[in-house]
């Protein structure tokens, strides 16, 4: 008996992007398996942001392909070939997508109880009494539910994320997407969503792709680490390796850095 | 030269008579800056270059060259076309599309203003341009706008004595005949003066508060 085949729900395929002369992703190929809890390390500058972004389609490629859950991104197959994407094409992919921020981007116009329900009401047509239904869950999930009626304004950082964090959840996604989601927190504050993020973890089958520089929680959460250098994927493994037997010598010089600031690994 | 009162009590139905159609021509002309500024700042926008470029010339046009020839056109040259306008109409889109260019600056720096990270949330939540625009972008941009607008609604608002130049009996208009008539000038251009100076101080504290109404997020 062979296994079944499972394919990969993200592939990134010799993808590399520039900004002016810096290129920011060099012919970057990797995929994630469904469900799978990836943690991207590196230093600043190194792309892991970028091809999280990417992801969300806030940025474009400018060659390569990046296929999610079976279909390309960026591109589309009409007539047999494969042309760019339209609009309609993006607008569908985004949908098996969710992303969370560092800098929450909570809509501060509309309560908390409004940014959640306001994408599943637009976008799939969900009754109003409906969405609330489903948000007050959502929100009762991340210990949001008492501030539902609050403005963001009224909220501190860690809650603000919790918030964004159901927003996305909300959609109900296959793949969500962290960007270094607790570098803007106080310290105080880190543990709460980190806390939100394992319940996650455990009780979901989400794809999970998070930018961090939370290294113990990389550790504990992710299945596989990449590290990241200059666009590039220096070295990957799971967690346990890359954290206490990292093969390439970036890879060691950058751990101790972060050792030598103070994070336990 | 003294005051009359006797003949102001006379004037002041005649004057009144034609504030009204100047607080006429002032609110439709502000409703309509608004709606073509707002275009304006959107067109501007647009990721088609001939649409962007075609705007932003046509706004340099219109906001350099004096709202005086413009009404002239709207009123005396263009029936030569065929297109005939009411004064009021012609003084309408007149004032409205004159200070449109200008409210389109107001809006365009309130929508840059919006940050990125909302436009990424928006896309990220999977909402469409015009779904980002009517539920994000917009609610957000324009209450900070709204004392600026102001500032345009109340100089537009005194500049609507130049419409008694393409025949519409506004409040000025009013005020000169009855000055021509009895040659007396003291009292109208006195009254004129004070009523657009009511008007102007009701106003101002007016849209400020309108602007602290939808501020409710601040």
């Amino acid at each position: 008996m062979t296994e079944p085949i499972i394919d990969p729900i993200i592939n990134v395929d010799h993808v590399t992007k520039s900004y002016g002369s810096f290129t920011v992703l060099k012919d970057l190929c990797f995929s994630v398996m469904p469900g799978e809890k990836l943690a991207l390390i590196g230093p600043s500058g190194s792309g892991k942001t970028t091809i999280l972004r990417t992801l969300m389609t806030l940025e474009r490629i400018d060659s390569g392909f990046v296929r999610v859950d079976g279909d390309y991104l960026f591109h589309m197959e009409r007539n047999g070939r494969v042309v760019p994407a339209d609009e309609a094409h993006l607008h569908r992919m985004r949908a098996k997508i969710g992303m969370v921020f560092q800098l929450f981007n909570l809509f501060p116009h509309k309560t908390v109880l409004e940014n959640v329900t306001l994408a599943p009401m637009l976008t799939k047509g969900v009754r109003a009494a409906e969405a609330q239904r489903r948000a007050m869950e959502l929100l009762e999930m991340v210990g949001m539910a008492g501030k539902a009626n609050s403005m963001p304004a009224a909220l501190s950082g860690g809650q603000k994320q919790r918030v964004a964090i159901a927003r996305a959840l909300a959609l109900q996604p296959r793949i969500m997407l962290f960007d270094e989601v607790t570098s803007a927190l106080d310290p105080e504050l880190v543990e709460e969503v980190l806390n939100v993020m394992r319940m996650l973890g455990t009780q979901t089958d989400m794809t999970m792709l998070l930018v961090t520089h939370e290294m113990s929680f990389a550790h504990d959460f992710a299945d596989r680490v990449l590290f990241f250098d200059r666009g590039r994927i220096v070295e990957e493994g799971p967690p346990g390796e890359i954290f206490t037997n990292p093969r390439h010598e970036r890879t060691q010089t950058f751990l101790k850095k972060i050792i030598a600031a103070g994070q336990r690994i | 030269m003294e005051w009359d009162w006797a003949f102001v009590r006379e004037i002041m139905p005649t004057l009144l008579d034609g504030l009204k159609i100047t607080v006429l021509a002032t609110v439709l002309g502000s409703v309509l800056a608004a709606v073509v500024g707002l275009a304006f700042a959107l067109l501007r926008r647009s990721p088609n270059r001939l649409v962007s470029r075609t705007t932003a010339f046509l706004v340099e046009f219109i906001r350099g060259t004096p709202l005086l020839v413009q009404l002239y056109f709207l009123f005396y040259v263009l029936p030569g076309a065929g297109i005939l306008l009411s004064p009021l109409t012609a003084g309408v889109i007149g004032l409205g599309v004159h200070y449109a260019t200008y409210m389109a600056e107001v809006f365009r720096a309130g929508i840059d203003n919006t940050p990125r990270g909302q436009w990424e949330a928006a896309k990220a939540c999977n909402l469409t341009a015009v779904q980002t625009w009517q539920h994000i972008i917009l609610p957000q941009a324009i209450p900070p706008m709204i004392p600026a607008l102001a500032n345009y609604f109340v100089a537009m608002f005194k500049e609507t004595p130049l419409l008694s130049a393409i025949t519409v009996v506004e409040l000025m208009s009013q005020a000169r005949s009855i000055a021509n008539f009895n040659y007396r000038y003291l009292e109208p251009m006195t009254l004129v003066g004070v009523l657009f100076l009511a008007i102007s101080l009701i106003a101002v504290p007016a849209l400020h508060l309108l602007e602290r109404r939808f501020r409710r997020y601040r």
